[in-house]
């Protein structure tokens, strides 16, 4: 069952990774745009059970890997991305304060967004990635926060209700 | 229960699988790389296409950055007729682009660089720190790994990833670039590297020598001439570190390449027959004077009663 909502899920994904490599990417927003692909899979994330939204954040994490601009070793957005993907559901599933209204997923999911940026910074620290100044990484992580916090509740009605088609769950909002 | 632990079981085998791809990436496994390879091949003509449609709609996101500088000009451009404003900003890209590919050939041609000229399709990850641009041609332009890549004013990064009709290019500002530099018209060398802004930090590797604010400074040149080629415009001296027990002298530098408007480059695909020098040292702006207007009075001679 797990299986099928995956693979029907899939294409879904490479859409909108081909929408972040080919369009998201092509702007140089101030404070470094946001990550269609990560709102994209903390949402799901969240509206999802645990074991759902492990394999999402895994499938997000490669596409997110796979990207050639991806500073990291391969396999580092996959293991972020799967650990955030878990946890988000650990604490957000069945919750109906998070659960059951818009905003509070919008807050969960820009929340997430920022912390799965430390986390990556945090573990790309240890793997040897090289970063910028912490001023920099300070202003990026804020500038990203913002856009999220923007461009979440625009998006949040149709992955929600994409969540709902697929899934089949009274997710949509 | 028995959901719950079918549920560790599969967050267990994906976390290993995570792990197991690091450490082959890690390891340089070739089976990675083509990987990405792969899907830089699929994704670079959707880029093209995207960076084409979305000129016009990034030119209007840079004018609205640019509110203050560019208003005249809007205010002139409502007027027109919305074809004739189409028209307009995609001359204005075209010409924009032309300039800088008329002084990228100029830069190539006092050095006697052999260069392949590229568009820039893709502005880099808002996912990662890192700072990248793409191109539109890769190795079936010529394109290798390792390749020096100028813009208009000078240095603009390194070609990190070659994929079919791409190019992966590691900016001159990243953190993790460094090059061989030395002072024009001197032969102290030293190594810079980038800060993650357009400006860059020097460290001399002689100590007794001096280096001074406003001093320009050209790449080194590499081994066959690559990842670098000799004589690049690389930026100036801005300020130097003097400080009492620094083991070597340090200075930052401002880069001539402006980062984030960068939208024709070049890539050095031959070295020149001869190391050009101090041939592409940028010329100093020479100071205008102003005329002064002496005007002489003679007092009229005072009335006497």
């Amino acid at each position: 069952m797990l299986t099928r909502r995956i693979s029907i899920a899939a294409p879904i994904f490479l859409i909108i990774f081909m929408i972040q490599e080919a369009v998201i990417s092509q702007f140089r927003l101030p404070g470094g745009g946001f990550s269609i692909i990560l709102i994209f899979a903390l949402t799901w994330a969240v509206l999802s059970e645990t074991e759902v939204a492990a394999v999402i954040g895994f499938a997000a994490g490669l596409l997110m890997d796979l990207s050639h601009t991806s500073a990291g070793p391969f396999g580092q957005w996959t293991l972020i991305m799967l650990i955030a993907g878990y946890a988000i559901s650990y604490i957000g599933y069945g919750d109906d304060n998070v659960h059951a209204n818009a905003i509070g997923i919008v807050f969960f999911v820009v929340i997430a967004n920022l912390l799965v940026e430390i986390a990556y910074l945090a573990s790309g620290a240890l793997l040897g990635v090289p970063s910028v100044s912490f001023g920099q990484i300070l202003i990026k992580l804020l500038g990203m926060s913002i856009w999220s916090l923007l461009a979440s509740p625009i998006l949040l009605p149709t992955f929600s209700r994409l969540h709902g088609i697929i899934f089949d769950s009274r997710s949509a909002i | 229960m028995r959901n719950g632990g079918r549920a560790r079981l599969l967050l267990v085998t994906l976390i290993v699988t995570s792990l197991f791809l690091i450490t082959l990436d890690l390891r340089g496994v070739k089976v990675i790389d083509n990987f990405k390879q792969g899907s830089q091949t699929i994704l670079s003509p959707f880029q093209s296409a995207g960076s084409a449609v979305l000129t016009p709609v990034k030119n209007f996101f840079s004018d609205v950055t640019h509110l203050g500088r560019t208003r005249n000009q809007i205010e002139k451009l409502q007027a027109e007729n919305a074809d004739l404003r189409s028209r307009l900003i995609t001359r204005k890209n075209a010409d924009a682009q032309l300039k800088q590919l008329k002084n990228i050939l100029d830069l190539a041609g006092t050095a006697g660089y052999k260069i392949v000229n590229a568009r820039v399709i893709s502005q880099g990850s808002s996912q990662s720190f890192s700072q990248t641009i793409i191109i539109d041609v890769g190795s079936n332009g010529g394109i290798k790994k390792n390749m020096t890549v100028l813009s208009e004013n000078g240095i603009a990064g390194v070609v990190k990833d070659v994929y079919p009709t791409s190019a992966l290019i590691l900016l001159a500002s990243d953190p993790s670039f460094k090059i061989g530099a030395r002072i024009a018209s001197t032969q102290q060398i030293g190594i810079l590297t980038g800060r993650g802004t357009r400006t860059a930090n020097l460290q001399l590797l002689d100590n007794s020598t001096e280096i001074k604010v406003g001093d320009v400074l050209l790449s080194r040149g590499s081994i066959a001439n690559r990842p670098f080629v000799p004589g690049v415009p690389l930026g100036y001296v801005t300020s130097v570190d003097n400080s009492a027990g620094a083991v070597a002298q340090t200075a930052t530098i401002r880069y001539y390449t402006n980062f984030s408007a960068l939208g024709v480059v070049a890539v050095v695909v031959g070295g020149p027959a001869a190391n050009p020098g101090d041939a592409l040292v940028p010329v100093k702006p020479r100071a205008t004077p102003i005329p002064t207007v002496t005007v002489f009075v003679t007092p009229s001679p005072v009335p006497t009663n």
